[in-house]
């Protein structure tokens, strides 16, 4: 009796998870489904589930387009150089909060974890003003630049966190040996937390390429458009009619980078999120 | 300067790593001074040295970008200010506009209200159930649980919400036309339907009276009475349901919070359910005597967590509304308006205010629930 009633539940339960999953994964079917449709299909009033014949013209349509393919090197070269130094420079801060004694380290600390407090818009209005006063509206600069003094406080913790685990002889007997501080950090200590790195550049990845606010404000003409900008105009509201299958091909081609990112990340991704989650 | 934007960037990129580089000594050789005058052993001033070398990026950063900003905008918000003009001081005339002029502004206000009230529970609370469907230690957990995170992923991508927009459409959205599906062919869903369309329009025809000051709008829902057969949710088309769609969004996004429930659902020591099965506790009620009260810190950090992203709400509002102005002010998020408040006309000085309106909003919210928390979590019992 007992296990019979074990059984149902536990296929009530796989019912459940399977259904929430389908539930929440169907966004992105219903994209690529979308993109391999005739626009007949894709405005039909009746449910199309899957394209009765598929077709690949909304691709070739968005791979044709010139701004479609500039956008998405925009992007790309965003995200990569401005992870590239708020990467290096987070990774060198936590070493400081990680490992280094030095008089002043916890009130420092403490200010860094309180600007978690602070929300990033808030900040916005005045920072635009400063890169105004200095040039840099209409460029990449505002977008890049601030990310290389270890901008983001929660990724410094969760870096700090892995550092302050490992022992410290470590750095003490290579210290002995005669080796930099900088050496040790760098050939030392950052092999030793690679995977909280993984995770680090992850976050980052992920913020820099779905960022639409910054580049709505900061890029300002068309040229230097990145993909969020680009595809969100798109959907054109003065026709009647909107071509489905190509906004929807340029949104399978821009979330083609994040799915792959997650699908190499999810084991550090979903372990590290409790870390900062929490005691952030 | 160059003209290709890229090499631009690349060479300001590179006079940046420069100014950090140097600030880093900078930084170092005054901190190892002051340690040398304060009379500190060789080894401390050393380490003094390397600490605030290596600390300088932030510190640097943080005096550039968040002290100075903050600083400055507390003074425009005192101003007139509007690039490219200077700004001539005028009191507090622009929070004075704000609070008791500005329709949007408060408009905001109240819809970031109606998501804290509507929708974070009801994101909370399917966060928590998913997390606990998950603890059951199912095989293939890892699978479910990257399926139920990855919107978190894709989440606030503009491509992403695209989708949404296509989807949530009223007339021929898939979202829609399986409902309509569903009520047709199974006449108890057509009614629950019907009843949730109801609920969902005259708490929603509430809101805006209030924002708007008269209820003319709810007494029309409430006077057309239970909505006929062939209603469906009008998602994105009207102000009645704007909001709604954009708490559709913050419920499949609720990855986070899920994964914060489930490490709250692993530190429950086993013993204590193990002690209530042999009592003969349900589960339905181990869960509330339980899981539920050990969980109200989480509960309480997601609270607050979702209570400031509420506020926050950017990408979902611009790509759903931007371009439908009679719609788009039923979905302002405070962030939102901000961001078409200030860069519409460079209003620097108005903007700046509503900064540190929001900053003193968060504030106080968070201040209010770290009070209030005494009353109901539950920290003894770890």
């Amino acid at each position: 009796m007992k296990t019979t009633l074990h059984i149902t539940g536990k296929v009530f339960l796989y019912v459940l998870l399977t259904a929430a999953s389908l539930l929440m994964a169907f966004p992105l079917f219903w994209m690529i489904s979308t993109s391999l449709k005739s626009l007949q299909e894709a405005n039909a009033p009746k449910i199309v589930w899957v394209p009765s014949q598929i077709l690949l013209d909304a691709y070739r349509n968005i791979l044709s387009d010139p701004d479609f393919l500039r956008s998405y090197f925009n992007s790309t070269f965003y995200a990569a150089l401005a992870l590239v130094g708020t990467l290096i420079s987070i990774a060198a801060v936590a070493y400081a909060f990680g490992r280094l004694e030095w008089p002043g380290r916890n009130l420092v600390f403490f200010l860094m974890l309180s600007t978690m407090m602070i929300p990033a818009q808030a900040l916005i209005v005045p920072q635009y003003v400063f890169f105004h006063r200095i040039g840099w509206i209409g460029s990449f600069n505002p977008l890049i630049i601030p990310g290389y003094f270890a901008g983001g406080a929660a990724m410094i913790f969760l870096l700090r966190q892995a550092m302050a685990q490992i022992p410290k002889e470590i750095d003490e007997s290579a210290f002995v040996d005669g080796a930099s501080y900088v050496q040790i950090w760098w050939y030392l200590v950052l092999p030793l937390v690679k995977a909280p790195l993984a995770t680090v550049a992850t976050f980052l990845f992920i913020g820099y390429w779905n960022n639409l606010l910054g580049p709505l404000i900061y890029t300002q003409s068309s040229d230097l458009y990145t993909l969020p900008v680009y595809v969100a105009q798109l959907y054109n509201i003065n026709s009647t009619t909107q071509p489905w299958p190509s906004i929807m091909a340029a949104a399978v081609l821009t979330t083609v980078p994040l799915i792959i990112v997650f699908f190499f990340a999810q084991r550090f991704i979903l372990e590290s999120v409790v870390i900062t989650g929490l005691k952030g | 300067m160059t003209d290709n934007p890229y090499l631009y960037t690349l060479l300001m990129a590179g006079v940046a790593v420069l100014f950090i580089i140097l600030s880093c000594f900078a930084l170092g050789y005054l901190a190892r001074g002051i340690a040398r005058l304060a009379g500190l052993s060789k080894v401390k001033q050393q380490n003094t040295f390397a600490g605030y070398f290596f600390a300088a990026p932030w510190i640097v950063g943080f005096l550039i970008f968040v002290v100075a900003p903050l600083l400055a905008s507390l003074y425009w918000s005192f101003t007139n200010y509007r690039i490219p003009n200077e700004p001539v001081w005028v009191g507090i005339q622009n929070y004075a506009r704000l609070i008791l002029e500005d329709k949007e502004f408060r408009g905001s206000l109240v819809n970031t209200l109606f998501l804290t009230v509507i929708g974070l529970p009801l994101q909370i609370g399917f966060a928590l159930f998913l997390a606990v469907l998950l603890n059951q230690k199912m095989r293939g957990e890892r699978v479910f649980r990257i399926a139920f995170y990855l919107p978190v992923i894709l989440g606030f991508n503009a491509a992403v919400l695209l989708c949404w927009r296509l989807m949530l459409n009223a007339s021929n959205g898939i979202i829609n036309q399986i409902i309509r599906a569903l009520s047709n062919g199974f006449p108890p869903f057509g009614y629950l339907n019907r009843a949730i369309i109801y609920i969902v329009e005259v708490v929603n025809a509430f809101f805006l009276g209030v924002n708007a000051g008269n209820f003319t709008m709810l007494n029309k829902v409430v006077d057309a009475g239970f909505p006929a057969a062939n209603r469906v949710p009008m998602w994105i088309q009207t102000a009645l349901w704007t909001k709604m769609s954009v708490i559709i969004l913050m419920v499949w996004i609720c990855g986070t919070m899920m994964l914060i429930f489930l490490a709250g659902l692993n530190n429950i020591p086993k013993e204590l359910h193990e002690a209530a099965e042999v009592d003969g506790a349900t589960p339905w009620k181990r869960f509330w005597k339980i899981s539920f009260p050990l969980l109200t810190p989480y509960i309480f950090y997601n609270l607050v967590v979702g209570m400031i992203a509420a506020l926050q709400i950017f990408e979902p509002i611009y790509v759903l509304y931007r371009d439908n102005a009679p719609l788009a002010p039923s979905a302002y998020s405070m962030v939102y308006n901000l961001w078409r408040s200030t860069f519409r006309f460079n209003e620097i000085g108005y903007g700046s205010a509503i900064s540190w309106l929001i900053l003193i909003i968060i504030m106080v919210v968070t201040i209010i629930q770290f009070r209030l928390q005494n009353r109901w979590v539950q920290y003894d019992l770890y």
